[in-house]
């Protein structure tokens, strides 16, 4: 009602501008009050937290609390760049995301166009779930189960290895074998899971596309090249910009279980390097700086990333 | 339309779940905080409760003591075992344990620093010398010295018969942070080196004297089939996991490990061995096993479960450890005696042994605990005969019986095999006094014989890990840091043959560059004060 009759009062089209916002707020009131339960969320975990980071600059003291205990500068960071493990950490921590991202990305998308063309809906059914149950086994179990494999005594590989003439190989306590591994089994426990969201893109392609190439002749190979992949591309490109925005935290826990001395050549990242380091030796403005140092290179690929993306593949998050 | 506000709802839904969870969560933790307040609160009120200087009870009325320990996975549930049980009734005072498996212990115990939610007294903690300084001048945990003098009189009787307690415990500025679990009995700080004589006398060979002979031995053990299975699975020697076995060999190659580190001391200079001639012969030495498969080849990833089990397998020729326990389980200890150290190339042999300090940071008051004299007078008691018995052996007629002044186990106690349900000690790191009155069960006839064999080439003197400054404590962590990170990587590698001994050199000068000489300094002038100060 206010903003018809400020319309006739003729009152200038800012003002105008600003009530007639205000009266869609209020006429949705309801969605932003569920709004602001998310809005509460982030601030209270995500950024009230945030405020600590300032211990990466400090000489913190348990005793003297975070505001309390003095400025140290840029010292923490400085200690860390002319660390020994710097440029070891660093490579491990990238190539071991690089290779996730080469070998690990491309492998449900290619689970998914294939459980799409299968023609039998409950064998295309049973390779879903057949292959996405992996997904459920935790962390634990999970590096239990590698170890078991790999083992030399009995392990069903080395097993094998020696049925064939060869002599058992050391894979747990090998610094080449850890990320072949690593990423193996990564990507053996969630193909299954992330294929999901692909089937789910590729059954939304309108299917008059498809019935159209068949019509004009293109082979199957050719039907998945110019109307599956092109249908369920911001899909991809969207998925490819979040799994870039956690480029640098890799599957912490489980590196840490499966790392030794002998493989820590390879298996050393950044943020097992926190974990030790830090909650172990209680050395938390150092690792508050190595910390906040992942995060910024995390920061700076996602946005590159980003604009990458909304340039060459009109596709982004923002 | 429809649709969109299906989603909204959905997501509203899980937001507010998540919410939700978010307060249920915090709920029973503020509980918990509020109720410790009021408690602390009415134990105000009772302050005027005296603490007698000896005798018992401790305190007329009776006071409670939250109390953070460390639970090994042989342990039952603290509250339960009969010291504390007994001893509550004796000293009025109660304990509330805040029980944490070893598992993730230290974890936990820099995060309750970290968070500042302090208990009122941290047992069997092993809070490490830098802890003790960073928390002590940081006023989380009190200094104990004056408390020992006036309410502690069995710690005070040992720090003077043992004087290298006071100087292992004592920060250059006087202050004593944490009491440590203190080893007068010689068999209880050293691991024995069992030898499986039954092989040896199938084989038809002698106990090994040196390190070339005892390689023979191990090549016999891994070819000859001494357990007459008809199959090669015989396990020559192993150790304890990761690079245990360089300290324990180190003594046949003329390297000591003084001060807590991997330290020699020669005419009172400190020398820092890990880059040295001597440590490569034994790396070489170690490596040779190694690669022959003389040394277990899991040597790096095993557990300690694992580890016990192999010692009880009775299929393994050469190990170590303190007690016979693992084979009396299984009972083939029959198979197995101690024997000396061997002696290395140079005609070193030193038996590796742990300080009479030995579990350093074991117990320590923080600055919330409203009757730092009764937890003394408290802790104080472990340290007595009485005190020591009851927590080692449990209730005399249920759990053990006196022979000739010294308790020995019931059997049918042992039979029950809740022996290490009972007591704190089983797990290691307890704050108490071993000493040869309680430790029948642990030194056995079979383990006396084999610490027999070790006696000659025990150290004259085992200096425990000084303590530093504060600031010189943290430089020593900056170094350390990576030095020892290194240091184990690498050693590890040359033991298992990933890497060439022809990169010695480069592992020397990498230590070089990693200031390796300014550590060796610090340690040089911590040692300088503490002869100083005998």
């Amino acid at each position: 009602m206010k903003s018809t009759v400020a319309k006739k009062g003729g009152v200038p089209r800012l003002q105008s501008r600003h009530s007639r916002r205000l009266k869609s707020i209020t006429s949705r009131y309801d969605l932003y009050l569920m709004l602001l339960l998310p809005i509460a969320w982030y601030l209270i975990f995500h950024y009230g937290p945030m405020y600590g980071v300032q211990i990466a600059f400090k000489d913190f003291s348990p005793a003297k609390g975070i505001i309390g205990s003095p400025w140290a500068g840029f010292a923490h960071f400085e200690r860390f760049f002319d660390s020994y493990y710097f440029w070891r950490l660093l490579w491990n921590t990238i190539s071991i995301n690089l290779y996730s991202l080469l070998f690990a990305f491309p492998i449900p998308i290619i689970l998914a166009l294939l459980v799409n063309e299968i023609p039998n809906k409950a064998y295309s059914k049973l390779v879903q779930n057949v292959t996405y149950i992996p997904h459920f086994i935790s962390v634990v179990v999970m590096v239990g189960m590698i170890t078991l494999f790999f083992s030399t005594n009995g392990g069903p590989i080395n097993t094998f290895i020696e049925a064939l003439g060869g002599k058992p190989i050391r894979f747990l306590d090998s610094a080449e074998a850890f990320k072949p591994i690593f990423i193996g089994s990564n990507i053996w426990q969630s193909m299954g899971w992330q294929s999901i969201i692909y089937i789910a893109a590729i059954s939304g392609v309108n299917p008059q596309l498809y019935e159209a190439a068949k019509i004009d002749g293109a082979s199957r190979l050719q039907r998945i090249w110019h109307v599956s992949i092109p249908g369920i591309l911001p899909v991809i490109v969207i998925l490819l910009i979040l799994d870039i925005g956690h480029f640098m935290n890799v599957g912490f826990e489980k590196i840490l279980l499966m790392q030794n001395n002998l493989n820590l050549e390879s298996s050393d990242v950044i943020s097992t390097f926190v974990y030790t380091t830090g909650i172990l030796k209680g050395e938390y403005s150092y690792t508050a700086a190595i910390g906040l140092f992942n995060s910024i290179i995390n920061l700076t690929l996602l946005v590159l990333v980003n604009r990458f993306a909304r340039k060459k593949a009109e596709t982004s998050l923002w | 339309m429809k649709k969109r506000w299906g989603t909204a709802l959905v997501s509203t839904f899980v937001v507010c779940s998540m919410l939700l969870s978010a307060c249920g969560a915090n709920k029973p933790g503020n509980e918990q905080n509020t109720n410790k307040q009021t408690s602390n609160n009415t134990q105000v009120a009772e302050d005027s409760n005296a603490v007698s200087a000896d005798g018992f009870p401790i305190v007329n009325e009776s006071i409670k003591l939250k109390i953070f320990t460390r639970v090994a996975p042989v342990n039952g549930p603290f509250p339960e075992m009969p010291v504390f049980q007994d001893f509550e009734k004796m000293s009025n005072i109660q304990v509330e344990f805040i029980e944490t498996p070893t598992d993730g212990f230290p974890e936990k115990k820099s995060l309750l620093f970290a968070s500042n939610e302090l208990p009122d007294a941290l047992y069997r903690s092993n809070i490490t010398p830098l802890e003790q300084i960073r928390y002590g001048t940081g006023g989380q945990l009190i200094p104990l010295q004056d408390l020992i003098e006036g309410y502690a009189p069995n710690l005070k009787q040992l720090m003077e018969t043992y004087p290298e307690i006071r100087s292992a415990i004592t920060t250059p500025e006087g202050n004593i942070y944490a009491i440590p679990g203190i080893v007068s009995v010689g068999s209880a700080r050293t691991d024995k080196k069992w030898m499986n004589k039954a092989w040896l006398d199938k084989l038809e060979l002698e106990v090994p004297e040196t390190t070339d002979e005892l390689y023979e031995v191990l090549k016999a053990f891994r070819d000859n089939d001494p357990n007459g299975n008809g199959k090669q699975d015989e396990l020559p020697m192993t150790s304890r996991g990761g690079l245990a076995i360089v300290n324990t060999l180190g003594g046949s190659f003329g390297l000591d490990f003084q001060l807590g580190y991997n330290i020699n001391l020669e005419d009172d200079k400190v020398n820092i061995w890990m880059g040295s001639e001597r440590n490569k012969e034994l790396l070489m030495y170690l490596n040779k096993l190694y690669s022959e498969q003389l040394l277990d080849q899991d040597l790096f990833i095993q557990t300690e479960a694992q580890y016990l089990a192999k010692q009880g397998s009775g299929n393994t020729g050469y190990f170590f450890d303190q007690t016979n326990n693992p084979m009396l389980e299984t009972k083939v200890n029959d198979q197995y005696i101690g024997i000396s150290p061997v002696a290395g190339p140079h005609g070193d042999r030193l038996q590796l042994a742990a300080p009479v300090p030995r579990d350093l940071g074991a117990f320590a008051i923080t600055s919330v605990n409203k009757y730092p004299e009764a937890t003394m007078r408290w802790i104080d008691f472990f340290f007595g005969d009485e005190g020591s018995t009851m927590l080692r052996f449990g209730r005399e007629g249920e759990h053990y019986e006196m022979k000739d002044g010294i308790p020995y186990y019931l059997d049918s106690f042992l039979a029950t095999g809740d022996q290490g349900k009972i007591t704190p000690y089983a797990g290691g790191g307890a704050p108490h006094l071993i000493s040869e009155n309680v430790s029948s069960y642990i030194n056995p006839p079979q383990v006396q014989e084999a610490q027999k064999a070790l006696d000659p080439y025990m150290p004259k003197i085992r200096y425990q890990t000084p303590m530093f400054d504060e600031q010189t404590a943290q430089k020593i962590n900056v170094l350390r840091n990576d030095i020892d990170k290194y240091y184990e990587e690498q050693s590890t590698k040359f033991i298992a043959g990933t890497l060439s001994f022809d990169k010695w050199e480069e592992f020397q000068s990498t230590l070089k560059k990693m200031n390796i000489d300014e550590l060796q300094q610090l340690y040089q002038d911590a040692y300088d004060n503490i002869v100083k100060k005998n």
